[in-house]
């Protein structure tokens, strides 16, 4: 039996559909939560699904307050149990007094220990369905209209939904499901027991979307004027492909499946010697294929964006579950050295916000930058404000797109040939694209001078200078990459200081504000740029905390290691997970009191 | 329009005395002069090897890429700007070993850009490894006692997946080469040039004399390069048996097989309509994308 820490004072609902991998749970969860997100409240979404297409277990949940949430709970008020293994599997994460709607001929409820702790509502779905002449795939269906009937929810937000869900088939189709619903709807209303929480659409509420990691980094890119999207299906990142390519027509994007992941990152490259725009994205397995080309991006200093979206490794690992293990891989991927950088948005909003920005940090700085992403953000929607395409800028960094190489004269020998790798003093040198009167040159994987011959590379003066002008492109991200973000209590005054990366984000907003009800002054610190490192601001950010503690999802603490080689600052306490699961926002809570009251020891 | 001379770069050729690159960078050169390819329209790709020292020595819009990714490398710039004409160069180890694949993709694409491969049979550059267009049994510093595997039919492979323009050149006609490198240029879609091009260091079979006794040239015997499977019996019937005699084994050379008329994978993309850095001249308008998101 689950309970949530907060007690009765708490707004939200959480709702959870479980059913076999085939029964359309993903499409009922994503309706669910948009039918409330209409309504003005705001959802956060969790999907748990084994690496399969039929016959294993899937479940999705719905959390849905009036006020904005920052990640998923735990404790499950509504579980909607479209087979006998959602209950066994689940039953437990219900509260005391929780829902279980089940269809009492195809769901058995015998596993339940003590019964009586929860509202069962059994409720025909099969019965419902073949009533109103559907098929047995509406089954989700009349459970959404349960679920909305017995929280008190308005129907209507759940038709409107299924028939522009439906709009491009049969006009019976829709209606049909809507007959399904409101079947359900009436027995939810009905419910045997009482339930104590209702849901109600608040009025006058701003427009949302809803958006998964991948769809906002998706719309980013597409913001941003992205050319050529390049990837090879690998989960997390395959909707992203799917995002793009939905999208290709009616952007201007070309978006290419290729053979491999290894043809992915070299055709962004090509496509970024052309001068367009270009991605590639993919999980750890993927980008392992990608590192050689990574490593001619650095020395060739191709503009490029690669998204990596970690899911649990090594090797195939755990493909649709979630961890922050590929830190220090995207740190150090590819032989030899040359200067990168690293983002790691902390939820959709900032995966929006990252991704444009990626765009022009690549073109400003001419070198690799990677979205560090995972599977929890990948994966999983929010509501939110639409993004404002208003902030979005373009900023192309010394680029000569068409013309004659005659207008960059800092660019040129004194017999007026181009110099594509011009030594600089901020170590960008300008780009003249193919098509550029004049601009002859070659882009090289070799080492290479000014015109970008390998011939003279190996001398020693050349090569000490190519090497230190592309590091020093590293002092100029430093003045451009965004700053860490910080939220809760000033370190100053915390009772403790967290510092993360990434996703983590989430489910420590949602528990520094419950400790924060709790009279508990909690600090948190998320690293937005993990590459340059900002060791200045953490270092001082440590420095001010009375306790600290890092919270990171890997086993051998990598951001932990991080900052002592950065900064030679410990922590005094950690937490690590790597059970594949999202960190809750339960077991943050339940261990920052434990620390701070002195019962738990590092 | 850039004469031979304009190609030339401050740096020496380190290309051995009697190397076959000599041949095939003149005829490529010849070829882009006489098309009169100004520099801004042209646009190589090199991938590693001793044919990929050439990046050095031509003066062009050029990219020298990795080890077997030059088809990647080149794929990715002619859709970002499809303007330009596109020429990969590839050593047989680039093509036919680590990036095989890309090279069979490539074909499938039908991408309008121009493979040009130069096959000597043997890795020169790390010094005289078998390649995978190494005869049989023959031996090398990685295959003391012979290579085991059966070399790649390139030519059939490229017919097979789908290249519409499928050739072969030797690096000593230059004048016949050249010929062949416009014909491969000026085909609308994937088109195939392996040029045999002796490494005299390594390679100490396939040799300039040994090539020059077995070579004919299709054009000449009435070759009808339209018939598909006709071309595909071609490269079946001689490009693996290279140890028999002049007389029996004659090693055909031109154009193999020839196809007008297919679609190229630019053409299934109506997007794509020019450069695509113009579309990121000003952030895009994805408010019909945002809306979809509610």
């Amino acid at each position: 039996m689950q309970t949530d820490p907060r007690g009765a004072s708490r707004p939200d609902v959480q709702i959870k559909i479980g059913g076999a991998a085939g029964f359309g749970i993903k499409a009922a969860g994503r309706t669910l939560a948009r039918s409330f997100a209409q309504g003005g409240l705001h959802t956060f979404d969790l999907i748990e699904y084994p690496s399969l297409i039929r016959g294993g277990h899937n479940a999705y949940q719905v959390r849905v307050s009036p006020v904005p949430l920052h990640s998923h709970v735990t404790p499950v008020d509504v579980l909607v149990a479209l087979n006998t293994e959602t209950v066994m599997r689940h039953a437990s994460e219900v509260v005391e007094g929780g829902a279980i709607l089940y269809d009492p001929k195809t769901t058995s409820v015998d596993s339940l220990e003590d019964p009586s702790r929860f509202c069962l509502v059994p409720v025909p779905f099969d019965e419902i369905v073949v009533g109103a002449g559907g098929q047995r795939i509406m089954r989700n269906v009349a459970a959404l209209g349960a679920v909305l009937g017995l929280t008190g929810y308005p129907l209507e937000f759940l038709t409107v939904s299924l028939r522009a869900q439906f709009a491009h088939k049969a006009p019976e189709v829709a209606e049909i499901n809507v007959a399904v619903a409101t079947k359900g709807f009436e027995y939810g209303s009905n419910a045997g027991c009482p339930f104590p929480v209702q849901l109600e659409p608040l009025t006058d509420a701003p427009p949302q979307i809803l958006v998964d990691g991948n769809e906002a980094i998706g719309l980013g890119a597409l913001a941003a004027g992205i050319g050529m999207y390049c990837a090879y299906p690998m989960t997390p990142a395959s909707s992203l492909l799917h995002f793009l390519a939905a999208n290709d027509r009616e952007y201007g994007v070309v978006v290419k499946h290729t053979e491999d992941e290894i043809a992915a990152m070299n055709m962004v490259i090509g496509a970024a010697f052309g001068g367009a725009r270009a991605m590639c994205a993919t999980s750890g397995g993927g980008f392992s294929l990608m590192v050689e080309g990574l490593g001619l991006a650095g020395v060739s200093e191709s503009a490029i964006v690669c998204g990596v979206f970690t899911r649990p490794g090594p090797a195939t690992g755990l493909p649709t579950w979630t961890e922050q293990s590929d830190l220090r891989f995207v740190l150090h991927a590819a032989q030899g050295e040359f200067p990168r950088v690293v983002l790691a948005p902390g939820d959709r909003a900032q995966a929006f916000e990252l991704t444009w920005k990626a765009f022009n940090l690549a073109d400003q700085l001419q070198t690799p930058v990677i979205i560090l992403g995972d599977s929890y953000l990948s994966d999983n929607r929010e509501s939110l404000p639409p993004f404002d395409l208003g902030e979005v800028t373009i900023d192309r960094g010394k680029l000569l797109a068409e013309g004659d190489v005659g207008s960059i004269p800092e660019a040129l020998d004194e017999a007026g040939m181009y110099l594509r790798y011009k030594v600089t003093k901020d170590g960008v040198s300008t780009r003249a694209l193919p098509g550029v009167t004049g601009a002859t040159q070659l882009v090289n994987s070799y080492e290479h001078d000014e015109y970008g011959y390998g011939a003279q590379g190996e001398e020693p003066a050349n090569r000490i200078a190519q090497n230190e002008k592309r590091m020093r492109k590293l002092q100029l991200a430093r003045k451009l990459v965004p700053r860490p973000l910080k939220f809760g209590c000033a370190a100053d005054k915390s009772d403790l200081s967290i510092v993360c990366f990434g996703s983590t984000k989430g489910p420590l907003a949602e528990a520094v504000s419950w400790l924060a009800a709790d009279g508990l002054c909690v600090s948190v610190m998320q690293i937005v740029t993990l590459w340059p490192f900002p060791a200045d601001e953490v270092q001082f950010y440590m420095d001010r905390s009375t306790r600290t503690m890092v919270v990171e999802g890997n086993i051998t603490g990598q951001l932990e290691g991080l900052i002592r080689q950065e900064c030679l600052r410990t922590f005094d306490w950690h937490i690590n997970r790597y059970d594949g699961r999202p960190f809750s926002p339960e077991q943050v809570y339940a261990t920052v009191k434990e620390v701070i009251f002195g019962a738990r020891a590092e | 329009m850039p004469a031979l001379s304009d190609f030339e770069t401050p740096n020496t050729p380190t290309w051995c005395p009697g190397c076959g690159n000599f041949g095939m960078s003149r005829a490529l050169r010849t070829a882009y002069s006489e098309l009169g390819l100004p520099f801004e329209k042209l646009a190589v790709v090199w991938g590693i090897g001793c044919h990929g020292n050439g990046a050095d020595f031509t003066r062009c819009q050029g990219f020298h890429a990795l080890h077997g990714r030059a088809l990647p490398i080149a794929t990715g710039l002619h859709l970002s700007n499809p303007d330009l004409t596109v020429v990969v160069e590839m050593g047989d180890g680039d093509a036919f070993g680590i990036g095989l694949g890309h090279f069979a993709h490539s074909c499938r694409r039908n991408l309008d850009i121009t493979s040009i491969t130069h096959d000597n049979q043997v890795y020169g550059l790390t010094t005289g490894q078998a390649s995978p267009t190494t005869e049989q049994y023959a031996h090398s510093p990685s295959t003391p006692t012979g290579v085991l595997e059966q070399p790649v039919n390139t030519v059939g492979l490229a017919i097979a997946e789908g290249a519409t323009f499928v050739a072969r050149g030797f690096s000593d006609d230059v004048e016949h080469l050249t010929g062949l490198v416009k014909e491969a240029i000026t085909h609308r879609g994937f088109a195939v040039l392996d040029v045999f091009q002796p490494c005299v260091t390594w390679n100490k079979l396939n040799t300039h004399a040994w090539f020059r006794d077995r070579i004919y040239k299709l054009e000449e015997s009435g070759w009808d390069p339209t018939d598909r499977a006709a071309a595909m019996a071609l490269t079946m019937t001689t490009f693996s048996e290279l140890t028999c005699s002049p007389e029996e084994c004659r090693i055909p050379t031109g154009v193999i097989y020839r196809e007008t008329g297919r679609p190229t994978y630019a053409d299934g993309l109506p997007q794509l309509t020019g450069p695509l850095w113009k579309q990121a001249l000003t952030p895009r308008d994805i408010s019909k994308a945002l809306a979809e998101q509610s």
